[in-house]
């Protein structure tokens, strides 16, 4: 029986060429991009998860709240860990977490290796499978833990455990011995080393090891078995005043808000397991990514399978009208309602299988791309570990299922005498194929939109002026070793004179994201004529509005002329509104109760924040308080990249030791939408995927219903219809459809989109073209397709067509 | 062998039922030969599919082989009709993505008839009809009168009792017409088949032992023969 289904289906296949052709088409690179992203998903969800103790490991960190928005941060300071330790009794394991690249040699060998500072516990805590060597290593403080990876690259095949290898710290050498090797860490490890030593080994530990308030490296831990993480966070209270006053007071000073129980700053905990969604805490293992753009690749997913699994259904419905004589023939030879639909759903299967096959080749070709595009790093072996092949079947199953068994059912509710005599109406376009393909144009019109507002949104924030020279600036985080004052001194007076260099200044903050991936806040409040002032605030050096190119409305900026200027602040246009005078420049201004400043000079607002926030008020002081974190040096618009040379050049003259991680503003600012770049992108393509699986599901659509209307078209010719009068007639139903779904498509894109926009405090303002653009794209992909089929058919010689019957 | 009793079928044309079969009373023995004549669109072809079982009457009764058909359910009425009937049709019905010998294989795979069975009851018939030379042919690849033969033998593979016949040679010229109803016969007398064929033909009809004549939708006269 189920040979003679299969020959049945096989030769069915052939029969229908170009129309199962396209059925398999569509629903192959439905399930290439489905793969691709349902693995990208899975991925990311899988991270971490082969942590044996995954539920009980946690990672510390600060929440403090400066701006109105909590701010966290796994970064600890050195003893708080040994203090910890000792105060509560809860904690089972404990150990910190410092990374760090460093060159180490073996023989005549010289590698660079990340190396993490960790405590013994570490390996308590995580599962890390040592492959040879000591099972608890670390227990002194000159043992090395490399991966099996680096084993081979400095030893060969020679057995690592107990060699000797040099490692260079500052100027030197310390000598350490392999205890252990350690496997490989999976791709889906958050934490990812070459090798371990002692934290012990950090440099500046000594120093370190009673200063409360230089924050390094991160903390995890673990919890006795019977204790409430809860309970224990809630505990931590006592130890943040107990240990963190100095914090307390500058948070204080910066008028920040309570985080938790009216206290300015809490120690947390992060659960482990949700590490690589946690894109709050700054400073977590790994790549930190935004949970819900991962379950928007799901829906997108889930999107397309929805259109591929429609366009089968409606291709096999509209085939099951030719098919309906040996549905009936098969009846009156006696076959049952369980032989047909198993037939047709051999059937179903077998088109499946082959989509399956070609889908996941497609989907091996398109790998690298997909993977380079979207910062993915899946492998196609992943789809045949068990859980995923098993949902793959069953996936598969499903969709045979449904895409097989309605049009089967569909078949067998005609009546057999009418189907044998052959009056079942053919060209009845039926209810339910016309609401599936007004769900599959749907999703590919709000598809298409949510692509035109993100793509208009990001060329918006991309090319609006921010009131700052964002092209010919260049900004250099200092490396932490320096002195940032000093280090700006020093080379201003390197570069000074140079003759494309326009200026050099420096400042607390860096504009947009920088090379060094840090961001720096603070917010200053103060009673002022009655009411409470709150201003951004940070410190700058002298010519920081003529480097950047920030207009200047009134007074003056810093000058190194004036040694009283630390005690002057220069203020934006709002900040300057809220002072309630009339001539702002020479009003003291009560920042703090004992030293009111001067308002020397009053700039143009600008975009000193991403286009995410409104502009706020903003003070720029010249206060010792804050550091210089960053030096700006405008170079002049011709040859950039000769300049970024030269300046290099110059910085590493000034500091032989230190890091040149520069990058032009833009390249900071555009950094600052990098996430909403990539949500366009995926955007993009699958509304591209979209529309062409729809396409295709329209274009057999339109073959099929030509097919059927040969005759009534013939004879229209004969009585005199034009051709375009004959595509008109067979396009428009279609088109209606498509224009149906676009309508439906508006109000949700709309929804979608506003809630995205207001992540902006600049953005565009949707506009109805954009709709009627989709609408227009659409109807014209759609007419395209439908055009080719129904102008063939017009012009076809309706004699053939008439007598076919 | 099959009792029809007050059989009538209508369909609801507005307000007004409109009668295609009105009243028949029909009974029919085993080994009989009937053809049933009629003008077009008096009913005849409604008639045979609800004997076959293909149709369902608005109302009366209908017996078939001492079973109360009106009375079973769909998966009774299949089953008594995979046992006992064959149909044969004016416009062949063969599966045109099978072979001669797959669509005549057909019937016997719903039966769950094993392969090796199978195989000698298919090869005995092709024998019988002469067509073995045409097993591997696709339908489109025959004449009309080798596609009947077909699917006569097609509804003859399963051994049935009776086979309903709907115009069988009205797509075939004479010459073929007087071979099917020749085989007709043979299967008649010979093998003790029932036969209701439905014609147009007088001298076909006369192949049977009665022909009884159909007018709108009521039987206006049997002739025994
Ligand atoms: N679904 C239907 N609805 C209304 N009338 C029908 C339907 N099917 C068949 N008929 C009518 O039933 C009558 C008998 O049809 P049929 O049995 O095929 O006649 P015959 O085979 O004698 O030519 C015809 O007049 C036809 O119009
Ligand atoms: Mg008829």
């Amino acid at each position: 029986m189920f040979k003679n289904y299969i020959k049945t289906a096989w030769r069915n296949l052939l029969k229908g060429k170009v129309f199962n052709g396209l059925n398999i088409l569509g629903l192959a690179v439905a399930i290439a991009s489905s793969a691709l992203l349902l693995l990208t998903v899975h991925f990311q969800f899988s991270y971490d998860k082969f942590h044996k103790n995954i539920d009980n490991i946690y990672q510390l960190y600060f929440s403090t709240n400066r701006e109105g928005v909590v701010e966290k941060t796994g970064s600890m300071p050195v003893p708080v860990t040994p203090a910890i330790k000792a105060e509560y009794p809860e904690i089972k394991n404990i150990s910190r977490l410092e990374g760090g690249v460093t060159t180490v040699a073996y023989g005549d060998k010289e590698l660079e290796e990340s190396i993490n500072f960790v405590d013994q516990d570490f390996f308590k805590i995580f599962t890390i499978p040592v492959a040879a060597g000591s099972k608890t290593p670390l227990v002194s403080q000159n043992e090395l833990v490399i991966t099996k990876y680096v084993a081979k690259a400095l030893f060969n095949n020679a057995d690592p455990v107990g060699k000797m290898v040099r490692m260079k710290f500052g100027e030197g050498y310390k000598s350490f011995i392999v205890s252990s090797v350690i496997e490989d860490f999976p791709e889906n490890s958050s934490i990812n080393a070459d090798g371990f030593i002692r934290f012990e080994n950090t440099p500046g530990y000594q120093q370190n090891l009673k200063v409360w308030d230089n924050r390094n490296h991160s903390v995890f831990l673990s919890l006795t078995d019977n204790a409430d993480p809860a309970v224990f966070e809630s505990k931590l209270g006592k130890f943040v005043k107990a240990h963190f006053k100095e914090d307390l007071n500058n948070l204080k000073r910066d008028g920040a808000k309570p985080v938790a129980n009216g206290d300015l700053m809490s120690l947390n905990l992060a659960s482990f397991k949700d590490n690589h969604f946690n894109t709050e805490v700054g400073g977590v293992e790994g790549y930190a990514v935004n949970k819900t753009s991962i379950i928007g690749l799901l829906v997108i997913a889930i999107f397309i399978l929805i259109i591929a699994c429609i366009n089968f259904i409606n291709l096999a419905v509209a085939r099951s009208f030719t098919r309906a004589r040996e549905v009936g023939v098969r009846k009156t030879l006696g076959a049952g309602k369980w032989d047909l639909l198993s037939q047709f759903w051999t059937e179903t299967i077998m088109v499946c299988l082959i989509a399956l096959a070609i889908g996941i080749a497609l989907a091996s070709v398109i790998l690298p791309y997909f993977n380079a595009n979207f910062k993915s790093t899946i492998k196609l072996g992943m789809l045949f570990h068990p859980a995923q092949l098993l949902t793959l079947i069953g996936l598969f199953l499903l969709i045979t299922v449904i895409a097989g068994f309605y049009p089967a059912l569909l078949m067998m509710r005609y009546k057999t005498v009418q189907v044998l005599k052959g009056s079942v109406s053919t060209a009845k376009p039926g209810k339910v194929r016309n609401i599936l393909l007004v769900v599959q144009f749907s999703i590919a019109t709000l598809l298409t939109i949510c692509t035109l507002i993100t793509r208009q949104q990001i060329n918006y924030v991309r090319n609006k002026p921010l009131g700052f020279n964002k092209s010919e600036v260049l900004s250099i985080p200092i490396d932490h070793g320096l002195n940032g004052a000093q280090a700006l001194q020093l080379f201003r007076n390197q570069v000074a004179g140079e003759k494309q260099i326009v200026g050099v200044t420096g400042a607390y903050r860096n504009l947009g994201l920088g090379n060094d991936g840090s961001t720096f806040t603070s917010i200053t409040g103060f009673n002022y004529k009655g009411h409470e002032i709150r201003s951004h605030i940070y410190s700058v050096s002298y010519d920081y509005l003529k480097t950047l190119d920030i207009k200047l409305l009134d007074g003056r900026e810093f000058s190194k002329d004036f040694a009283s200027d630390s005690n002057a602040v220069l203020v934006n246009q709002k900040m300057a509104s809220l002072l309630q005078v009339n001539k702002p420049v020479g009003t003291m201004v009560p920042y703090d109760d004992k030293h009111p400043k001067k308002v020397i000079g009053v700039f143009a607002d600008y975009n000193f924040r991403s286009l995410h926030d409104k502009i706020e008020p903003l003070t720029l002081v010249m206060d010792k308080e804050f550091p210089i974190n960053y030096v700006f040096v405008r170079v002049r618009p011709n040859s950039l990249s000769a300049s970024y040379d030269f300046i290099k050049e110059k910085w590493h003259q000034t500091f032989p030791n230190a890091d040149f991680n520069a990058s032009w503003l833009e390249q900071n600012t555009e950094k600052q939408y990098r996430n909403e770049q990539r949500l366009a992108n995926i955007f993009n393509s699958a509304s591209i995927i979209a529309i062409f699986i729809s396409c295709i599901g329209l274009l057999a659509m339109s073959v099929m219903v030509i097919l059927q209307r040969t005759k009534e078209i013939g004879i229209r010719k004969v009585l005199g219809a034009s051709v375009s009068r004959i595509v008109l007639l067979v396009s428009s139903e279609f088109i209606t459809l498509v224009i149906v779904a676009a309508i439906i498509a508006m109000p949700i894109a709309w929804w979608l989109m506003d809630q995205w926009l207001q992540n902006f405090a600049y953005r565009v303002s949707i506009q109805w073209w954009v709709f009627a653009l989709a609408t227009l794209l659409a109807v014209i992909i759609a007419a395209l397709t439908i055009s080719v089929q129904a102008i063939r058919a017009a012009i076809a010689n309706p004699v053939k067509s008439i007598k076919s019957e | 062998m099959l009792t029809l009793k007050n059989i009538s079928k209508y369909y609801q044309v507005g307000g007004s039922k409109n009668f295609v079969l009105n009243n028949i009373d029909l009974d029919v023995e085993e080994g009989e030969f009937v053809s049933i004549m009629g003008p077009s669109g008096s009913g005849k072809s409604t008639l045979l599919n609800i004997i076959g079982m293909l149709d369902q009457p608005s109302e009366g009764y209908h017996y078939f082989m001492g079973e109360g058909v009106h009375l079973l359910k769909e998966k009774q009425r299949t089953a008594l009709y995979k046992q006992y009937i064959g149909f044969v049709f004016q416009a062949y019905h063969l599966i045109d993505e099978l072979t001669v010998y797959e669509n005549i294989e057909t019937p016997l795979i719903y039966q769950n008839i094993k392969g090796g069975e199978r195989k000698a009851l298919v090869a005995d018939i092709l024998d019988r009809f002469n067509i073995v030379g045409k097993k591997d042919l696709f339908p489109s690849q025959l004449s009309g009168g080798q596609q009947q033969l077909v699917g006569i033998a097609r509804a003859l593979i399963s051994k049935p009792r009776l086979i309903l016949a709907d115009e069988p040679t009205g797509n075939l010229n004479s010459k073929q017409g007087e071979e099917i109803m020749e085989l007709f016969r043979k299967l008649n007398q010979e093998d003790n088949v029932t036969i209701i064929q439905v014609t147009h033909n007088e001298k076909n009809a006369e192949y049977g032992s009665r022909i009884i004549n159909l007018l709108d939708g009521k039987i206006e006269s049997i002739k025994n023969i």
